[in-house]
């Protein structure tokens, strides 16, 4: 159980504070609601590219980093297609450092031109980093616009192309700032050996004289449902060839989410997966194979990915994945199994909770999703799931025309 | 009116509280640490082999430690993967040129069982052919895509240059794969698994009696004397290029052997590290990141290994500011060796360094890894009083004199790869 109380400044924002007595440490977590999802197609990879540059300095205080690490803290963030995060971790007795450097990059911005364009280059080479220089490493610029049509989830929070990034002016970043930056639209938490009013009054004082801003509203455009399998077959120069099987799945609040996450755990079994024993071990098809789910707020996708064996083809490996994939749409899963997968998604949030970071990121992101009590409640519906949800999901899950695939063809293989 | 400008007040550590976990010991060379002040329901347990690779060949040790839950004559491989899938416990095998770490996490209720499950799969593994064919596929295939990336490529290079004439320069190449002997992997666990057992570390609030059992049913892979490791070290100096075609970024990895924290000029290297390389305010981050652009991240490190340790710098960068990004460490480590700190760059640090130490001790596994860091060292807490004592007088001279003493950039092993 993770115990929080909530309050709202007059200007809109939204607090959480979590109490725990047994750390040294504070952690101030910001969420900002903007993600790689509330870009324009024209210019994309801009909430991750803001993100970079909220370290360049706000109107009162030139260095973020420097005041923080001064206090004893560091902090970092990152942006995904929904969101961007912002935390600051530091001894419980300097939190006021954290709360000021918050409050005052939420007041106003003060880069300069230099870091703008320090911070293009420093997002150019995350980019060859990550997505250029690595074998599969464009799979996801790739595969999303094979999957999405319409929704923006069709391009990365790194950008579409790397001109989008080379082309960013102040004039757009102000822009963007001034749009979604503000306490309308954010969400804070605090953690750490504090009492309510304590924080209370911190929180006011920092925060309660920035601009309330107005909630920018969300026009994203749907993606209308998927009724034709795709498929993509791209070469590259990489030792082994590989996979991609994304199909449309619920978003994030919906009953069918947490069913296909459970679907996803039971088909990534290490060593005892379905997945695993009829296309590896019976028969050696692939050197690795795994599901999971990308997790986004709105629709996302239940992902199955690997890579072939030497000498197999993606026709003959394709007959056999769907022949397993209609195995578990006609069996339902063993209730045993389910127990199983049941207790390690337990464990694993036993673990997770023990860090204050953790906590307060997911009180922040329940908040967001409409109440951050959902952090206490989200055990109960996974409890609920029964071997038929399960395989009821499946069926709806697993249908071709709800699939789109993506093939990498080793050139070297 | 808030007063924006100016920093709210900063206040000093006072004091952190170290706990050391309860010493129980198996054997003569095999301690079991018990960290029992855990307030919640989870548990880990870790198990300490003298099984790392320079114990025998590279490519052996590695399939070895794949091949930990492959199976006995009773279960296959699947069997004891659903074992521990059915008690919730998660499970990972670390393997170091020096030891082997096989680590469990589950609710503490379950740890016994789960300890009982690699007892037997431990006591009884018969290594199955097909598992062991079924891992080279694997492997050979990992192997191949990792050569693909110059990071691993530079890390590659960079290690054997490190410890060259010495076994732990070897590495595992794609057609040692074909020699492999299943008596091989038989042999080496023998000897290195079932007597070679060096630390047991368990975490957790669980009953005297369950603790006992796992210290009783683990004393019979104790090691029977005490482990001897390589400490006499010398890398080989200068640059090495490899070239990766079509590469559109470069790995850089520039350093050099050095020690560990038994030698009296760790603790004041391990500050001057940290200014040069080894936080995001760092002087390599601030130049070479958040000045120039060249770079996505860069940072140095300080690793240990049981009698020696060594100092790298890495980073990849676009490849056509390659060489003017090593021309920038260079000035880096020059400006360190000429220059002193400034105050406010080291009262900055010195801050940074106590809260970065408050945050290492804060809950029971992070407690109890901060006790193992030591411990491995034949050391004890008494360590980190030494520790605060030096981040907090270390002066600018004491700093630069170690920057000219083991900086220096003509003993350094320098490769680039892209």
């Amino acid at each position: 159980m993770v115990k929080f109380e909530r309050f709202q400044l007059s200007n809109g924002l939204k607090v959480i504070f979590h109490k725990d007595i047994s750390t040294p440490m504070a952690v101030v977590n910001v969420l900002y609601d903007i993600g790689a999802r509330d870009e324009s197609e024209e210019k994309t990879g801009f909430a991750h590219l803001f993100e970079h540059l909220m370290f360049g300095g706000s109107v009162n205080i030139p260095d973020f980093d420097t005041e923080l690490q001064k206090a004893g803290g560091e902090n970092n963030a990152f942006t995904s297609n929904d969101i961007t995060n912002y935390y600051d971790v530091l001894p419980a007795n300097n939190l006021d450092t954290a709360l000021w450097l918050e409050s005052d990059r939420m007041l106003s911005l003060a880069f300069t031109e230099k870091s703008l364009e320090v911070q293009r280059s420093v997002v150019i080479e995350e980019f060859k980093q990550r997505y250029l220089n690595q074998p599969y490493g464009d799979v996801w610029l790739e595969l999303r616009p094979l999957a999405y049509k319409k929704h923006p989830y069709k391009w990365a929070t790194i950008g579409k192309e790397i001109s989008h990034i080379e082309n960013a002016t102040m004039e757009d970043v102000r822009a963007f700032f001034k749009k979604y930056y503000c306490p309308s639209n954010a969400i804070l938490c605090i953690a750490g050996n504090f009492e309510l009013d304590f924080i209370k009054e911190r929180v006011n004082y920092w925060f309660s004289d920035i601009a309330s801003g107005k909630k920018p509203a969300r026009i994203i455009a749907s993606e209308p449902k998927q009724i034709e399998f795709r498929e993509l077959e791209l070469e590259r120069n990489v030792p082994a060839s590989a996979f991609y099987y994304a199909f449309k799945m619920a978003e994030r609040k919906h009953p069918d989410y947490y069913i296909a996450d459970i679907l996803s755990d039971s088909l990534s079994r290490e060593k005892s997966s379905l997945l695993y024993l009829k296309l590896k071990k019976e028969k050696p098809f692939v050197s690795e194979i795994v599901a999971y789910i990308t997790g986004s707020i709105d629709e996302g996708l239940f992902i199955i990915s690997g890579k072939l064996n030497d000498g197999i083809s993606f026709e003959d490996f394709d007959n056999a994945l769907w022949e397993v994939l209609n195995e578990v749409c006609l069996n339902p899963i063993e209730e045993k199994e389910l127990n199983s997968l049941k207790i390690k998604m337990q464990t694993a949030r036993a673990f997770q909770e023990q860090g204050i970071l953790n906590r307060s990121m997911n009180l922040c992101y329940f908040e967001l999703l409409g109440d951050a009590n959902g952090i206490n409640e989200e055990h109960l519906i996974y409890e609920q799931i029964s071997c038929d949800h399960i395989q009821s999901y499946a069926n709806e899950l697993f249908q071709k025309t709800n699939c789109s695939l993506l093939k990498i063809k080793a050139q070297q293989a | 009116m808030i007063k924006r400008k100016n920093a709210p007040s900063l206040k000093a550590i006072e004091k952190i509280n170290f706990i050391s976990p309860v010493k129980i010991q198996l054997g003569e060379h095999t301690p079991y640490f018990w960290m029992k002040e855990v307030p919640n329901e989870t548990a880990r347990l870790d198990f300490i082999f003298h099984a790392g690779t320079t114990r025998g060949s590279n490519l052996i040790s590695s399939l070895v430690a794949g091949l930990l839950f492959s199976g006995t004559a009773k279960k296959t491989s699947t069997d004891i993967h659903n074992e521990l899938d059915d008690l919730g416990a998660f499970f990972d095998v670390g393997l170091g040129h020096e030891s082997v770490l096989v680590s469990f996490y589950s609710l503490k209720k379950n740890i016994l069982a789960v300890f009982k499950i690699f007892e037997d799969a431990l006591e009884h593994v018969n290594f199955p052919q097909n598992e062991i064919d079924e891992l080279i596929t694997d492997r050979k295939q990992k192997l191949k895509i990792n050569c693909e990336k110059v990071g691993f490529l530079s890390q590659r290079a960079f290690q054997k240059n490190l410890f060259q004439g010495t076994n732990y320069a070897h590495q595992t190449e794609l057609e040692d794969y074909d020699s492999v002997r299943r008596e091989e992997i038989i042999e080496y666990f023998s000897k290195n698994y079932k007597n070679g057992l060096r630390k047991v570390v368990l975490v957790g609030a669980l009953d005297e009696v369950q603790v006992t059992e796992i210290a009783e049913k683990s004393k019979k892979w104790c090691l029977p004397e005490k482990p001897l490791f390589e400490n006499n070290f010398n890398n080989n100096k200068g640059v090495f290029q490899l070239e990766k075609k079509d590469a559109v970024q470069s790995a850089v990895r520039i350093g050099k052997t050095l020690f560990n924290k038994n030698h009296s000029d760790f603790l004041g290297f391990s500050i001057l590290n940290t200014i040069l390389g080894d936080y995001f305010g760092s002087r390599l981050m601030k130049n070479i990141r958040e000045d120039k652009g060249y770079t996505y991240g860069i940072s140095s490190t300080e690793a240990e290994l049981a009698k020696s340790g060594y100092f790298m710098i890495g980073t990849e960068v676009g490849s056509a500011q390659k060489d003017l990004a090593i021309q920038e460490i260079k000035n880096e480590i020059e400006r360190l060796q000429k220059d002193l700190v400034p105050d406010e760059e080291l009262e900055l640090v010195r801050n940074y360094l106590l809260g970065q130490l408050l945050k290492s001790a804060d809950g029971p596994y992070a407690m109890t890894d901060l006790f193992l860091s030591v411990d491995a060292y034949d050391l004890d807490f008494s360590f980190y009083e030494s520790y605060i004592q030096k981040v907090k007088n270390i002066d600018a001279e004491e700093l630069r004199a170690l920057a000219v003493k083991y900086l220096a950039w003509d003993s350094m092993t320098i490769v680039i790869a892209g």
